[in-house]
């Protein structure tokens, strides 16, 4: 009964995404000149999305980003652009998945052939949306492929849970003493419903409750916040080798949470209370001492807390947030997801 | 549209002929644009006229088909010449456009070469452009291989001009472009199954105007364990391209990871140019180089003899060390001492190099020549890890020569420290018998000790310092290493019982019973004086006992009366008499002889003469007097060793005995009489079982002794029942 019920839930999710894209064609999600702007700002013309934190790198993720924002900005050219760049420089290794990461400096590109799941995800997702929404089977077969290799390569199932790997090789408990390491904001649970459209398999709905299951239990230090990294070898904590705290990873994960339809009054709060700063930032937290780390005020980062608001409490988005300016890559990325979010599920906050 | 395409289809196919036998001017033409721009797509034809299928078979696998050129993109606004429907100058006119006089005139060449019927325009510049501005710009885009950018033109013109279609041209270049791209990037990154998944599913890459994707779907069927696919896609390049260095450059890189066999058969493939020579001729020399090479990492690998005998040409003549060196490595592993050793020393000869000394002394070590081997390596002794190994492994066989060589101080100094410095148990302990054969028992001490510090479970070490503690009636010593020995050694234990004590008084006795003539002078001694060495700053000086003894044969002469000729066939009577003390001292004036013959066999006599009565330094002195030949000194060494074993065997010591018949083993097979010999001594130790088996294998060949030592067997067990 309870597996219908989701079942029913997760396919009224996809077609929610799809039919709302769809039936905004005229009026995308995004809106076509904040598009711009970040198109302008971290599309290179050559199709890759340059994260200009970071060295103006690309990386899958970022490209995954990328298609997704041009289906909520209804932009089939962007897509492809972006996708082909993707396709040919980074969709390289034998297992399907994407190389993920591509530096400008070097050559060959592509100097770590490993993937990052998220960004496998993002893609795969994207192009499952961009399938449906434009018609093109060529989509819908290459983020099929994608996802039966997430499948195969990341997804393990340990004490009858399944769980995401980071990546292929690397985080398993074969690999590292304090294995296996998971990082839950690589949970983008908007995109299980249409990876398992993609790939049918139960795992994408396990994946679902289990990610949730997970963050539920994570709650490390005073805030009782999860960690980007975590050792999932008993009991839980900060995996070693990685600072222990919630940080820019983890950040993003009340995001993926409620854009995924996930609507844990006590979770989401939890999260929201443990990251709001005194004033109105975002913060990282030690995830020992449960001190700040960072206070974030770059309007990407800020629109988090008060779309989680808007969740739990229906209060207003602020209207300084409403705008889109372009700072960097990462946060204004996270900018637009939030205000696509709110355009497409929660009018009445704006 | 679509039925422009399929006539051009259709013309292509026609000329297909036309196209294999292209005039030079044309394969020039169409090498200068590839050459201009490697990522030269435009001039590229997607377009197949003829199938060769080379038998890659399964599903999956790519397909190599040969490719005419074609005239390129079909588009949609083709002006059609007056004779052929179908001459398509878009691509001159895009060439025109750019104002790229030298593609254009390449264009033109191509052109007239497939419809010679064509008339080019009179100022090609002047050809109006595609009247498509925006197609124009996507071939644009694609000729500079910006192929995301064609992507996003097309979306963005279907989005604002929905009833537009794409050329298929376009689409079928870009996706091939595209898959190339991919390939690249793929194989750059070691990605093999992606690379053979890209080719599978595009065949029309694979052809003769993409060499380079065929060398990467060739090496990715190779590292995805599909050798013979492999070899079947370096066989399509050579059975169908025509391009000489691309043809090299295919045999290059087949030889680079394929087998010696599989190469041999694509060279198979090689042409002829016109004024005679052959296409592969210049990479043969280093092909033959390689084969010869990885022959020397794996001994079982079988060279094709003319490439053995190409690298033999290269080193005589060039003189190449490095040559030779392959050769030498060659051979060692394979037993060729003589051969390795010649090019070993030509190697040497053209540059001294740790290898070549390696290789040498290898050899020097196999032919007994110790000495030389230890002089070629201690160069090059702290190069590397084997070349100490090496070095090592001459000085410990050095040492162990029967009978021992002359050693200079300098040399035995420097050895010793070195194996002091490199802390080596196995050298250590021959200086240990080394010193116990110069009678030098106090340093042989030393040198046993100092092996068995560095290898604590050296059992011959333990064994040499028992035998030498009882040579020196330490009983607290000998009883000290028995007891540390008990239960790991059961020579040691036995050292001592029965017939042991012989060694002692045995000599003791002998020198009481001679007469001490002279005192030889120190400075006649040939073998340096090993207490010099000593692994420690102990000095022990033992006075050394020289004899020298002149009774005749029957009548007792002085020998320095007689002539050398005279004093070596008294010698060999006196030895015939067993009285071998006489014999020496007859020997020694032999030694005086003119002739080197007569020298030799003095020095072996003596040798001989001293072995029989006990005296193996003097021995081992004696042999060395005078230069023995190769042979000879083998057969010196053995004959020193089977006398020293009849003799421990007849002084009542069995054991010393055996050991010396299992040195003897060493370097020779055991031959019959020393064989029963061995089977007599385990019979007078009790060790039956033993006994036993050596009786046996004799009775079986029909030898008495062996049907004796049965019988005696025999007796044994039935007289205890």
């Amino acid at each position: 009964m309870r597996g219908k019920l989701l079942a029913a839930f997760l396919a009224g999710l996809f077609s929610f995404c799809l039919a709302s894209t769809s039936a905004n064609a005229q009026q995308p999600l995004i809106a076509a000149e904040a598009w711009q702007a970040y198109k302008s700002k971290f599309l290179d013309p050559g199709g890759r999305i340059i994260d200009d934190a970071n060295g103006n790198i690309s990386h899958s993720e970022g490209q995954g980003y990328g298609l997704l924002l041009s289906v909520l900005a209804n932009s089939p050219a962007d897509f492809e652009l972006i996708w082909s760049f993707t396709r040919t420089e980074l969709l390289l290794r034998s297992d399907g998945l994407a190389a993920w990461k591509w530096n400008p400096a070097t050559k060959p590109h592509v100097t770590d052939i490993n993937n990052a799941t998220d960004g496998d995800i993002l893609i795969a997702y994207a192009l499952g949306l961009a399938g449906e929404q434009w018609n093109r089977p060529d989509y819908i077969k290459n983020g099929a492929g994608i996802a039966r290799a997430i499948l195969d390569k990341t997804v393990i199932q340990i004490s009858g849970r399944s769980l995401l790997l980071p990546a292929a090789a690397g985080f398993s408990a074969k690999d590292r003493d304090d294995g296996p390491v998971i990082n839950p904001s690589y949970w983008v649970f908007e995109a299980f419903p249409v990876l398992d459209q993609l790939a049918p398999s139960p795992v994408w709905a396990k994946l679902r409750t289990d990610g949730i299951a997970i963050l539920d239990e994570l709650r490390f230090g005073p805030k009782q916040l999860p960690s980007d990294w975590v050792s999932l070898k008993s009991p839980p904590g900060p995996a070693t080798g990685f600072p222990a705290e919630f940080g820019y990873n983890a950040l993003r994960i009340p995001l993926y949470l409620v854009r995924g339809g996930v609507a844990d009054r006590a979770l989401l709060t939890r999260l929201m209370r443990g990251t709001s700063g005194a004033n109105g930032e975002y913060t990282t937290i030690d995830a020992v001492s449960g001190t700040v780390k960072d206070n974030l005020a770059d309007p990407g980062y800020r629109i988090i807390n008060h779309i989680l608001a808007c969740v739990v409490d229906k209060t207003v988005v602020p209207d300084d947030l409403k705008q889109f300016v372009p700072t960097h890559y990462y946060p204004s990325t996270l900018h637009l997801l939030g205000l696509s979010f709110i355009a497409a599920q929660q009018p009445e906050c704006s | 549209m679509k039925s422009t395409f399929i006539a051009l289809s259709a013309a292509v196919v026609a000329i297909g002929i036309v196209g294999m036998n292209k005039p030079d001017y044309i394969k020039n033409a169409m090498q200068s644009l590839s050459l201009s721009d490697a990522e030269e797509p435009v001039a590229r034809s997607s377009r197949l006229a003829q199938q060769s299928d080379i038998g890659i078979a399964g599903a999956n696998a790519p397909v190599f088909r040969e490719i005419k050129r074609s005239a390129r993109p079909v588009l949609d606004s083709v002006v059609t010449a007056a004779t052929a429907a179908t001459v398509d100058e878009s691509a001159l006119r895009y060439f025109a456009s750019r104002g790229d006089t030298a593609r254009l005139q390449a264009e033109i060449s191509r052109l007239k070469a497939l419809y010679p019927d064509w008339v080019p325009p009179k100022d090609p510049l002047a050809v109006p452009q595609n009247e498509d501005k925006q197609l124009e710009a996507m071939w644009d885009l694609y000729a500079q291989a910006r192929y995301p950018e064609v992507r996003k033109a097309i979306a963005e013109r279907l989005v604002s001009e929905p009833a537009w279609k794409p050329p298929a041209d376009l689409i079928d270049r870009l996706t091939v472009a595209e898959a190339r791209t991919r390939l690249i990037n793929a194989s750059d990154l070691k990605q093999y199954e992606t690379v053979v998944r890209i080719g599978s599913e595009t065949p029309s890459l694979l052809t003769c105007s993409e060499v380079d994707v065929l060398w990467r779907v060739a090496e990715a069927f190779f590292r995805t364990d599909k050798a013979q696919r492999a070899t079947d896609a370096y066989s399509y390049i050579l059975n169908n391209c025509q391009n000489a260095a691309e043809r090299l450059a295919t045999i290059q890189k087949a030889a680079a990871i394929l087998p010696a066999k599989s190469v041999e058969d694509l060279l198979a493939k090689e042409k002829a140019a016109p004024d005679g020579t052959m296409e592969f001729d210049s990479i043969r020399d280093d092909l033959a180089r390689r084969f010869v090479a990885e022959a020397n990492a794996d001994g079982k690998l079988v060279v094709p003899p003319q490439y053995l005998s190409r690298v033999e040409r290269l080193a005589e003549a060039g003189g190449l060390a490095s040559d030779a060196l392959l050769l030498g490595w060659y051979y060692l592993p394979r037993g060729d001492m003589e051969a390795a050793e010649k090019w070993f020393r030509k190697a040497r000869d053209k540059e001294d190099t740790a290898s070549a000394s390696q290789g040498l002394a290898l050899t020097l070590i196999d032919r007994n020549d110790q000495l030389a081997a230890e002089d070629t390596m201690y160069r090059w002794r702290d190069d590397s890890k084997e070349a100490k190994a090496v070095y090592l492994a001459a000085t410990a066989n050095l040492l162990a020569l029967e009978p021992p060589v002359p050693i200079s101080g300098d040399v035995l100094k420097r050895v010793a420290t070195e194996v002091i410095k490199s802390r080596d148990p196995s050298t250590a302990q021959q200086f240990g018998w080394y010193a116990r054969a110069l009678n030098q028992p106090q340093t042989a001490l030393q040198w046993f000790r100092t092996a068995l510090n560095w290898k604590l479970d050296d059992e011959p070490s333990a064994y040499g310092l028992a035998v030498t503690y009882l040579q020196l009636d330490d009983l607290k010593g000998l009883t000290e290493i028995q007891r540390l020995w008990a239960g790991r050694s059961e020579r040691i234990a036995r050292v001592g019982e029965v017939e042991e004590p012989e060694t002692a008084t045995r000599q003791q006795r002998l020198a009481n019973e001679t007469v001490l003539v002279q005192q030889q002078p120190r400075t006649t001694r040939v073998p340096q004086d090993v207490e010099d060495v000593q692994p420690e700053q102990v000095a022990v000086i033992r006075p050394r006992r020289t004899v020298a003894v002149d009774r005749g044969c029957k009548s007792t002469i002085n020998p320095q009366t007689l002539a050398p000729e005279a004093a070596l066939t008294r010698g060999w009577c006196l030895m015939e008499r067993n009285r071998p003390m006489e014999a020496a001292a007859a020997f020694e004036v032999g030694m005086l002889g003119s002739s080197a013959k007569t020298r030799e066999d003095a020095a072996y006599g003596q040798s001989l003469a001293y072995l029989r009565a006990g005296l193996s330094g003097k021995a081992a002195v004696s042999a060395v007097k005078a230069p023995q030949n190769r042979q000879r000194a083998f057969e010196l060494q053995q004959a020193i060793l089977a006398d020293k074993a009849v003799a421990a065997f007849d002084g009542g010591r069995s054991r010393e005995a055996l050991l010396i018949l299992d040195q003897l083993k060493q370097i020779a097979p055991e031959r019959t009489d020393l064989l029963s010999l061995r089977g007599y001594a385990y019979l007078r130790l009790k060790r039956y079982a033993d006994a036993r088996r050596v009786f046996e294998a004799l009775a079986a060949i029909g030898n008495r002794d062996g049907q004796r030592g049965l019988g005696i067997l025999y007796q044994i067990f039935n007289d205890k029942d």
